[in-house]
């Protein structure tokens, strides 16, 4: 009986934290409490900023891939086992994330060098 | 006989703990981790943990590659609890898909850092700057207009609000940067100094002046 009170009170610790935690961030996030200024801008090497398309693709694939696990976890959860996450899936998202790296690389790294050159 | 004891003590299974003990320290246990948990989301809600920055860079610019770590961190997170919750078990094994998607996640973000490591924009707050410019220093009662330029660096928004200091009496500006002198008729601005200042709009703090004196 102790065994299963306790159980049953950690997954309530846990659920709250966890969801305490999480809508607090979201919370901060919406009012402007956590900073997202230029979440959408690069920087190029003078200091100039631009609005980057690598920063918006990669916000809808983070977002795509996040809610559609979500999904996939609350549908498969009586399984007892994380679903596994299919390799085009992996493939895209790492396509995106090299896309994001290499674009912000460009500009923060090479670009000015090559303005310099013209 | 002392090393015979010895070795009978090492050698013997610990003595069983009873149920209650066990119980008494899982209880202890969880209470220490509920109140941590209530204590933390306590001062992160009255901001005494501030979570102002947590997806910034140090020049405190928001942070892509900070957001989909603390995106997929949380989900991730979500979805172990959710499982070990309807299971009531941890699940095993974790999937290679999910271990490749928190790989993915994670280098992107260090990659990201050396980006920036590498770039001096990319360390701490960005030197931005206003610099006015004028064609002279010195006007008359009466006299031409001077105009003058702002030049910003280091901020998106390049616009500034020209102002004067003292604000009335020692002739006008526009938000063109165009000074215009008092009339003549003002004689008791003869001789008197006028601060214009060129504030960014995008940060008020960065700002410059030019002092122009009334002959």
């Amino acid at each position: 009986m102790f065994v299963g009170q306790i159980i049953s009170l950690v997954k309530w610790e846990v659920f709250v934290f966890l969801g305490g935690l999480a809508a607090i961030i979201a919370f901060q996030l919406l009012n402007g409490q956590i900073n997202t200024r230029y979440l959408l801008y690069g920087t190029q090497k003078d200091g100039t900023k631009y609005f980057s398309t690598e920063r918006v693709q990669l916000l809808l694939f983070t977002l795509g891939v996040a809610v559609f696990y979500l999904s996939d976890v609350m549908q498969k959860r009586q399984s007892g086992a994380l679903p596994d996450i299919s390799t085009q899936t992996l493939v895209l998202l790492g396509g995106s994330h090299a896309v994001y790296l290499g674009g912000k690389a460009y500009m923060m790294l090479l670009k000015n060098v090559r303005k310099g050159e013209q | 006989m002392l090393l015979l004891l010895l070795l009978q003590a090492t050698q013997s299974a610990p003595p069983p703990v009873s149920s209650a003990v066990i119980n008494l320290a899982a209880w202890v246990a969880l209470g220490f981790l509920g109140l941590m948990g209530i204590a933390i989301l306590y001062y992160v809600f009255t901001g005494k943990i501030d979570l102002g920055g947590l997806i910034s860079e140090p020049s405190g610019e928001a942070s892509m590659s900070r957001f989909q770590l603390l995106i997929f961190t949380f989900v991730i997170a979500a979805s172990f609890f959710l499982i070990v919750v309807t299971k009531s078990g941890f699940p095993d094994p974790i999937p290679q898909g999910v271990l490749v998607l928190l790989g993915i996640s994670a280098s992107s973000y260090l990659v990201s850092k050396g980006i920036q490591a590498s770039s001096k924009q990319g360390l701490g707050p960005q030197d931005s700057s206003v610099t006015v410019k004028g064609s002279q220093t010195t006007t008359t009662l009466g006299g031409q207009t001077i105009q003058f330029q702002a030049d910003v660096v280091g901020l998106s928004d390049e616009t500034v609000t020209w102002t004067l200091d003292p604000a009335t009496g020692r002739g006008t500006i526009d938000q063109t940067g165009l000074y215009t002198p008092p009339p003549a008729t003002e004689t008791e601005a003869h001789g008197k100094k006028v601060v214009i200042q060129a504030a960014a709009r995008e940060d008020v703090s960065v700002k410059d002046t030019v002092t122009i004196e009334l002959l």
